[in-house]
């Protein structure tokens, strides 16, 4: 049996009165490929932050390999305010982390406006990503007494160019590659941590018709070469179809279905969302 | 495209430039008078190359912006001053506090180091507050750090440690490095060569940080934080990491300034030094070692020496040049750093460091003979 890997429970963000996710629930097992997708503005880039404690969900919780990295429940001045569902559901405990901590955990991510390190060359990009699984400490490592894991960290960095079909431009500034090579290089980047869970935040954007093709290609390939589950975010259809296992769709925040790719095509309210179907 | 990169000719050509600096202070220093302003200069120049360096760690490769250098500097200079005062000079120095309450000196080395991990450790506590702070906010808590450091230093209470706002004096200057034989002469002037002596090994170290794996850390949270957060860095160990370890370095630029000037006050810790310092940083290009360093050489040059004539009356002929009197060096200072910012706010090397220079030459060598 799979396991499941990241669990998402009645998660709800609120900003200010905005419900920006509204009660989503998910649960994502091992080695599959899922998918979220929704019109414009429906929560999507949220409910990844929320996973990565960029945000502080307002209720819900998330859980990482079975154990919680996220979890909340609305208090004080937006307990009053609160719009979403199930406000005492939570209340037992609460979980916060930091981003990095959730990285370090397994979780890695991109970005749907591409965040490269503008200063640094392609290389210096992925090893940076390498720096928190170091042994070596401050000193060490100023002194430069760690030659062998900065070898071993460039090696890796190499071959992981390699793998993305970068390992001629490793000494070009990051910013000055096409867009589509620096969606590659975040990609890059992100294996770079030694992640568990890959969430991708709309890796086809800007990218023309065939570098799509490709990138469908590659994610199932790194899929099964890093061992990965990965959750995306996406808006081409046909890549969401090629490659997804499951697909969630989410309106206005809320889980309006789920299902594998061919009942997802077949669903009203999908197509509804989608197409602007009539009123409910 | 070659992947060893094992023999590297622009690092070896930067290695002999660094050497051959070394050499020509070493050599000019046994040659002209003692008193030469090139001395004076190259002195001053090198502590304040140590103190830009630390603060272009911080503004530079981290991105934050901190102004809280002079205070950092007033802790060095007075851990070094109060440390390394001969036991016996202790009465006459402290002569308002029964000779203070340290009743030891150190040797220098130490007292350098004591000097950089008091300034530290100021550092640490202050980050703790501040570095959760972005961009201006932290420019200003630092700033007023540094103010309130300065007052408390003279706070008549404190005196038997600080001397209250009275001078220190009497501590080893960089004068005591010249070797002198039984009657007092000198024998080997070593007094220019210390300073860059200690500035070299705090800076190399600073840039070994720079290379390492931290300082891509460092580099990455400049570039962008959110990027770096979800990378797995931790932005608030890494930041206090980088303000502890550029104050470190501007303790020890603080406890040179003191060898330079011989004697020491909180009062001339001013905000007016940390500019001094900021200018030097952005005129060399915020962001290169190299560029602080030969910035800082430049700034001092001009402050000291080439552009004192500004502040004296001049004749050419009968005719007296108008304008030039008092304080006019500084309107014409200000012009020289508005030209900067306005036309040149790359600085002088940008973010190219010592070896890019030798890099750029060959490459464009080939250029000619292809």
């Amino acid at each position: 049996m799979s396991r499941n890997v990241l669990k998402i429970e009645h998660m709800t963000m609120q900003f200010g009165g905005v419900v920006a996710v509204h009660d989503l629930s998910m649960e994502i097992n091992e080695g599959e490929i899922v998918a979220l997708i929704g019109p414009n503005g429906a929560g999507k880039t949220t409910a990844f932050n929320c996973v990565t404690s960029v945000y502080e969900p307002t209720n819900g919780r998330v859980s990482f390999m079975g154990k919680p990295i996220a979890q909340n429940s609305p208090n004080k001045k937006m307990r009053k305010i609160y719009a979403g569902t199930m406000p005492d559901a939570f209340t037992d405990k609460t979980v916060r982390m930091s981003p990095d901590q959730v990285t370090k955990l397994g979780i890695a991510r991109t970005f749907q406006n591409i965040r490269l390190f503008g200063g640094m060359t392609v290389l210096e990009n992925v090893m940076t990503a390498m720096h928190l699984r170091r042994k070596s400490n401050m000193f060490t490592a100023t002194l430069h007494l760690n030659m062998k894991e900065e070898k071993a960290m460039r090696q890796k960095a190499m071959d992981l160019l390699e793998t993305v079909g970068l390992k001629e431009l490793q000494d070009e500034m990051a910013t000055s590659l096409p867009y589509g090579k620096q969606r590659l290089l975040e990609i890059a980047r992100a294996l770079a941590t030694e992640p568990k869970l890959l969430l991708l935040d709309e890796p086809a954007a800007g990218m023309n018709p065939q570098e799509t093709d490709e990138l469908s290609a590659f994610i199932k390939r790194i899929k099964d070469q890093f061992n990965l589950t990965v959750f995306v975010i996406e808006h081409h259809m046909n890549l969401i179809m090629e490659i997804s296992d499951r697909i969630y769709v989410v309106d206005f925040g809320k889980l309006i279905a789920e299902g594998t790719p061919a009942e997802i095509q077949e669903n009203p309210a999908v197509i509804a969302a989608y197409l602007g179907g009539e009123d409910e | 495209m070659k992947t060893k990169k094992k023999f590297n000719p622009a690092m070896l050509w930067a290695a002999l430039v660094i050497v051959l600096v070394y050499v020509a202070v070493f050599i000019t220093e046994q040659l002209l008078p003692a008193s030469s302003m090139l001395f004076t200069v190259l002195k001053k120049g090198a502590t304040y190359a140590l103190v830009a360096v630390s603060m272009n760690l911080l503004n530079g490769f981290t991105g934050l912006f901190s102004l809280g250098q002079a205070g950092f500097m007033l802790i060095g200079a007075y851990t070094y001053a109060i440390f390394t005062i001969p036991v016996a000079d202790r009465m006459n120095v402290y002569q308002y506090y029964n000779g203070g309450l340290v009743q030891f000196a150190m040797p220098v080395v130490p007292a350098l180091i004591m000097a950089g991990l008091a300034a530290a450790l100021f550092a640490f506590l202050i980050g703790l507050p501040v570095l959760r702070l972005k961009s201006d906010y932290l420019a200003i808590a630092t700033l007023g750090f540094a103010e309130i450091i300065r007052a408390i230093f003279q706070w008549n209470k404190l005196g038997a440690l600080t001397n209250g706002s009275n001078i220190l004096r009497e501590f080893p200057t960089f004068n005591d490095f010249n070797i002198r034989n039984a009657e007092g002469e000198v024998t080997l002037y070593l007094s220019t060569l210390v300073p860059f002596l200690i500035a070299g090994v705090c800076i190399a170290l600073i840039v070994m940080l720079i290379n390492s794996t931290f300082g891509r850390s460092l580099r990455a949270i400049k570039d962008d934080e959110i990027a770096a957060e979800a990378m797995g860095i931790n932005l608030f160990h890494h930041k206090q990491m980088s303000f502890c370890i550029s104050s470190f370095f501007a303790g020890i630029g603080g406890a040179m300034l003191a060898m330079y000037q011989s004697t020491i006050q909180a009062k001339a810790f001013t905000s007016a030094m940390t500019y001094e310092i900021l200018l030097i940083v952005v005129i060399g290009g915020i962001g290169s070692v190299t560029g602080s360093c030969i910035s800082s050489f430049l700034f001092v040059a001009c402050s000291e020496w080439w552009l004192r004539f500004l502040d004296q009356k001049q004749m050419i002929g009968n005719f007296e040049v108008p304008l030039l009197r008092n304080g006019f060096r500084l309107v014409v200072f200000s012009i020289i750093i508005m030209i900067v910012v306005l036309f040149f706010r790359q600085g002088i090397m940008g973010t190219k460091e010592l070896p890019d220079l030798f890099k750029r030459k060959k490459k464009s060598q080939q250029e000619v003979k292809a």
